[in-house]
């Protein structure tokens, strides 16, 4: 009998090792020929300007990993319920099993209907795109 | 039994010491398995079934079918100079790559990829199988992440933003439908849910279907699917790329050995995807005549065919319209999909 971490480990290990050997082989067969101009990063041929750290991005990226969050943290709990399920209606009956998970869903479903109603996940435009919004008839 | 237990039957060493030696074999072979067929994938598999879609000719000058652009591409890519852009950040750029690469093969230490001659090519069996896997698929985001805001280019940058709403918007939908399966199945083990497949669902004519939880539950597996091509970042879902708006994302200043990484991480993943969705719904290596393995490699090509048609025929959506899918589309289906099945489960039961 093998533990099943050390398999997994061992397959992190080897998951590890693949691309540092491909590394290791990359690095002896390169050339390495520095030139100037060469390390500007690509902007389609502009001359790049200012750092790409400091530009300004949309708020909704934001909101979007906020309710996230709280989803994620939820199917967590879900996980081991769905696992028990079966044998929970089995033993204590339907209603027992199911009516504290669907309220549990159900108070997250409210949360989303809120988010929803207050344009969470509603994509907000800047106003310099809505400016130059084009509405086209088909 | 698993894969390193049969080679430990082999070995002539004892204790843990040939525990660990057995699960590194086993690890090298899957390990193998998986680049063996990443590779037919990436160089050749793609180009061909693209061409066939745009009705043009693919490689077919190097070898026969152009099956050794394989190993010209493998040289012509790893013999590229690598160029380092002006001001990136150095360790997170030089481990995106590696972690793109290393979660997406580390994902197949639990998947059942059934027998051959005699041996099961399964890794590791773990009780928490399927939750690992979930937990591994999405590791890629960091390595996106990573890529996207080290490498100091603004293209980069927005595609690693909205590599990160996409994959947090299609995730939930993906765990939560694959909880649906766990409600039916009763366990996470992946050995254990291809298990709870294999009895007959109908029989039509002689015919018998297999309780496929793809047969059992459809409504679950498209919606899996759809939300698998999205963690992958195939059309309609490949806004993190965009080519023809955002150059190619994240990946914009990656050359030689990185590049070769992060395609390499990205063709395993979707492999990775196939396998998810051959073991929950589609019976794992379950299958008539062939050996399990091969019918196991059969499905998990069938889903990239899935994802490269995908790529060829479906326009990309908008940001905008990503968010609109995911949010109040997929994840208001994909919980009525699992509070239905816990219902139907439970009336049966």
């Amino acid at each position: 009998m093998v533990n099943a971490w050390i398999a997994i480990g061992a397959l992190a290990l080897v998951a590890v090792i693949i691309p540092l050997s491909m590394m290791l082989i990359s690095s002896l067969l390169r050339p390495s020929v520095p030139e100037q101009g060469k390390r500007a990063t690509y902007e389609s041929g502009e001359v790049p300007t200012g750092s790409s750290r400091h530009i300004q991005f949309n708020i909704q990226y934001y909101m979007v990993a906020l309710l996230f969050v709280v989803f994620d943290i939820e199917t967590v709990f879900i996980f081991p319920w769905a696992v028990i399920y079966g044998d929970a209606v089995g033993e204590v009956g339907l209603v027992r099993a199911l009516v504290p998970m669907l309220v549990f869903i159900g108070i997250l479903v409210v949360g989303l209907a809120w988010a929803w109603r207050n344009g969470a996940v509603e994509w907000v435009r800047s106003p310099r795109a809505e400016s130059q919004r084009v509405d086209r008839d088909i | 039994m698993t894969l390193p237990e049969a080679i430990a039957g082999v070995l002539p060493i004892g204790g843990v010491a040939g525990e660990i030696v057995a699960a590194v074999i086993g690890a090298a072979i899957i390990g193998t398995i998986m680049l063996t067929n990443t590779a037919v994938a990436g160089p050749w598999a793609k180009r061909k079934i693209t061409a066939a879609f745009t009705d043009r000719i693919a490689v077919n000058r190097v070898g026969p079918f152009g099956l050794l652009i394989i190993v010209a591409d493998a040289v012509r890519l790893l013999s590229k100079e690598l160029i380092v852009p002006e001001g990136v950040d150095r360790p997170a750029w030089d481990l995106a790559p590696m972690v793109l690469a290393s979660s997406a093969l580390l994902g197949f230490a639990v998947i059942p990829m059934g027998s051959i001659f005699g041996v099961n090519m399964q890794l590791a069996d773990p009780e928490t199988g399927l939750a690992f896997v979930f937990a591994i698929a999405s590791v890629a985001s960091l390595g996106l992440v990573m890529a996207g805001y080290a490498s100091n280019n603004k293209y980069s940058f927005l595609g690693g933003l909205r590599a990160v709403a996409q994959n947090l918007a299609y995730e939930i939908p993906l765990v939560l439908t694959g909880l649906s399966v766990v409600i039916f199945a009763g366990t996470l083990q992946t050995s254990e849910i291809v298990a709870a497949q294999s009895e007959t669902l109908v029989s039509l004519g002689g015919l018998a279907i297999p309780s496929w939880f793809a047969f059992v539950n459809p409504f679950a597996f498209v919606l899996f699917v759809l939300a698998n091509l999205a963690e992958v970042g195939r059309n309609p879902f490949d806004i993190p790329e965009a080519p023809t708006e955002i150059v190619a994302g994240y990946q914009t200043e990656y050359s030689s050995v990185y590049f070769v990484l992060i395609y390499l991480g990205e063709f395993v993943h979707i492999f990775l995807g196939g396998a998810i969705i051959a073991t929950i719904f589609l019976g794992g290596p379950a299958g008539p005549v062939l050996p399990g393995f091969i019918w196991f490699l059969i499905k998990i090509w069938a889903v990239f065919l899935f994802t490269q048609w995908a790529r060829s025929a479906v326009p990309r959506v908008r940001i905008d319209q990503l968010i609109e899918i995911g949010w109040k589309g997929m994840l208001v289906l994909a919980f009525a999909n699992l509070v239905l099945t816990a219902v139907i489960v439970g009336v049966i039961a």
